[in-house]
């Protein structure tokens, strides 16, 4: 049961009123049993619910040991630390990449349900997040349905506690949680389908295509990847945000990043955050790493000492994301080891270019230069996923090999697009579509100079994750959401705007047969 | 040790780490606003102030902290310790 599937629309469509019907109290064993409903049936083998139950079991029991042990006995609240994240990470490595008898199935969403209640128990280890003496509660927390299948990795310190306090209806979230959802489906249904059908005609068929063609395939399969996403999440946030709930944001236009590591501040958001403060930042304030900062800032100087020791830890760092995606060197490259190399050549370099551009009368700063970043970023990026994408990675070295040494930008304006699988109608729709997606991402990014906006600005940060940039400070407005924007027009208008949405997606979504769209791909993980 | 003399020394540890001399820091500076400082450099900043203060952050307080108040804040309840 994808949720872009028809049955996953049914099943919420039945959840929602029970859940504003029953007393507040009992909302979150409304959501307990929904959830369980939704693993069994959404996972193919209904008994592979025994793992994420085992690893709440075993969660739940650990920080039950840590969190009532006093501080005067740390060996024990450590042991059943160390245990508790050696059975989770154990049970992720050996179903995920051992792949041991050939043919395990892997249980839904165990990337996502692993991180979540790993990072719970280093919480309470660390005595940052309040214990959960409920088991049925840690139970919701892990198996929430919206996120068990793609994420976002929620935090619990953070947002936990809303998972148990009660929500009365609120016309206002309902709506626009709602609204959110159908963006989602529109990213999804009509954006990435049409996007793969071009990806995969260049990426299964690499060897006939050289230069811009290939170019061609790896942006197709980065639109394709992000609005699959991107769209998954707003799908989740929006059915979160019915309930009452405000989950972490996963994306912020990440194509607009001017560097790589503002790129994954961007994209992806819940998994840079929990990599950062579980395995960067212990691991830089671990014994070892101190150690070699302190003895390599004395051989080398300050700089360089600290540099080597930081470019240490982000490769153990990159290469444990790449890891996450999947066994595959294919991903430890193309989603890790790469983007580290993009930035210790970016860090390392940096000085140079200070001193060689000025020499050149190039400005470092300005719009122009800006500009400049983003694509470059942007061509980075379509790098790596040109690695995630292909088949393997000795096919996508073989692929940029053939993309590097033909120059043939021609090929652009002599319809070469309507030659990958889409007619001219298709394809129309696909570009409409994908000018609409980058209207939005502006107008997301722009700030709003008006009273109304200044006024609304409160609403608008709770409402998605939007930033609010302070009146009076240099970009003078406020970041609004679009559908802040909208919720300030007339009625009409508004509801105008959404019912247009929305027949798009009816009328343009590619559901496929059954109305079972292709799966996601971030839920493969 | 006050508060403003934490800050005046925090400052120097700022400039210190960033190699910066022009950094001013306030209550509300977080990682946002000081160029540079992205997921890499709070963990050297903390290690810096940790030599320059002789205090321990535990691994709870540094995911926590937020700001700069909050962690002259910290200093300070260390410090009187």
């Amino acid at each position: 049961m994808e949720i872009t599937s028809f049955y996953f629309l049914c099943f919420y469509a039945l959840i929602l009123p029970v859940y504003y019907i029953v007393p507040r109290k009992a909302q979150w064993v409304i959501l307990l049993a929904s959830s369980f409903a939704f693993y069994v049936f959404a996972g193919g083998n209904k008994w592979l619910i025994m793992w994420p139950v085992s690893a709440i079991a075993v969660t739940y029991i650990c920080t039950r040991c840590m969190g009532e042990t006093s501080s005067a006995r740390p060996g024990i609240r450590r042991t059943s630390m160390i245990f508790c994240v050696t059975i989770l990470i154990g049970s992720l490595a050996v179903l995920k990449y051992m792949k041991f008898g050939g043919g395990v199935a892997i249980p839904l969403g165990i990337s996502y349900y692993t991180f979540i209640l790993t990072g719970y128990a280093f919480d309470v280890y660390n005595g940052i997040a309040p214990l959960e003496k409920n088991p049925a509660k840690l139970a919701l927390y892990g198996l929430f349905f919206p996120t068990v299948v793609s994420g976002p990795i929620v935090i619990y310190r953070n947002d936990g506690a809303q998972y148990f306090a009660g929500h009365s209806f609120d016309y206002n979230k309902v709506t626009k949680g709602l609204q959110r959802m159908v963006w989602g489906f529109f990213k999804k249904l009509v954006i990435s389908e049409r996007a793969a059908v071009m990806a995969n005609t260049i990426f299964d068929n690499y060897t006939q295509y050289r230069g811009a063609w290939i170019w061609i395939g790896a942006v197709m399969f980065t639109i394709q990847l992000y609005t699959d996403f991107s769209g998954c999440m707003d799908i989740v946030m929006g059915v979160a945000e019915t309930f009452g709930f405000k989950l972490p944001e996963n994306f912020r236009q990440p194509f607009f990043s001017k560097s790589i590591s503002e790129y994954w501040r961007r994209w992806h958001i819940t998994l840079g955050v929990w990599m950062k403060d579980y395995v960067f930042y212990p691991l830089l304030r671990s014994g070892l790493f101190m150690n070699m900062s302190r003895n390599m800032k004395k051989k080398l100087g300050k700089k360089a000492g600290k540099q080597i020791t930081t470019f240490t830890a982000m490769f153990i760092l990159w290469g444990a994301i790449g890891l996450w995606h999947g066994g595959d060197i294919k991903y430890v490259i193309g989603s890790g080891l790469l983007h580290w190399f993009y930035i210790v050549i970016g860090e390392v370099t940096l000085p140079f270019w200070k001193k060689v551009l000025p020499a050149m009368h190039i400005k470092m700063e300005g719009a122009g230069a800006d500009l400049f970043r983003i694509i470059r970023t942007f061509f980075l990026v379509n790098i790596g996923n040109t690695f995630f994408r292909a088949a393997s990675a000795g096919d996508a070295v073989h692929m940029l090999g053939r993309a590097f040494t033909t120059f043939n930008p021609q090929i652009l304006f002599s319809g070469a697009f309507l030659s990958l699988g889409l007619d001219w109608t298709e394809f129309t729709i696909f570009a409409v579509s994908v000018v609409i997606l980058f209207v939005v991402s502006i107008l997301e990014v722009t700030p709003v100079k008006s009273r109304i906006a200044a006024a609304a600005a409160g609403e608008a940060v709770t409402a998605c994750g939007g930033k609010s940039v302070s009146a009076d400070g240099s970009s003078g407005g406020t970041i609004m959401t679009v559908r802040d924007r909208i919720a300030r027009h007339r009625i009409v208008t508004r509801w105008l705007i959404w019912f247009a949405l929305l027949f798009f997606v009816i009328i343009f979504g590619e559901y496929g047969p059954g109305y079972d769209s292709s799966a996601f791909i971030y839920a493969g993980f | 040790m006050t508060r403003g003399e934490i800050f005046n020394k925090l400052t120097g540890v700022f400039r210190d780490v960033f190699d910066d001399e022009t950094i001013t820091i306030g209550e509300e500076t977080t990682a946002a606003d000081i160029d540079g400082w992205d997921s890499l450099e709070p963990i050297n900043l903390i290690a810096a102030a940790e030599e320059e203060f002789g205090v321990k952050f535990s691994m709870g307080e540094v995911v926590t902290l937020k700001n700069v108040g909050q962690m002259v804040d910290l200093i300070s309840k260390k410090l009187s310790a």
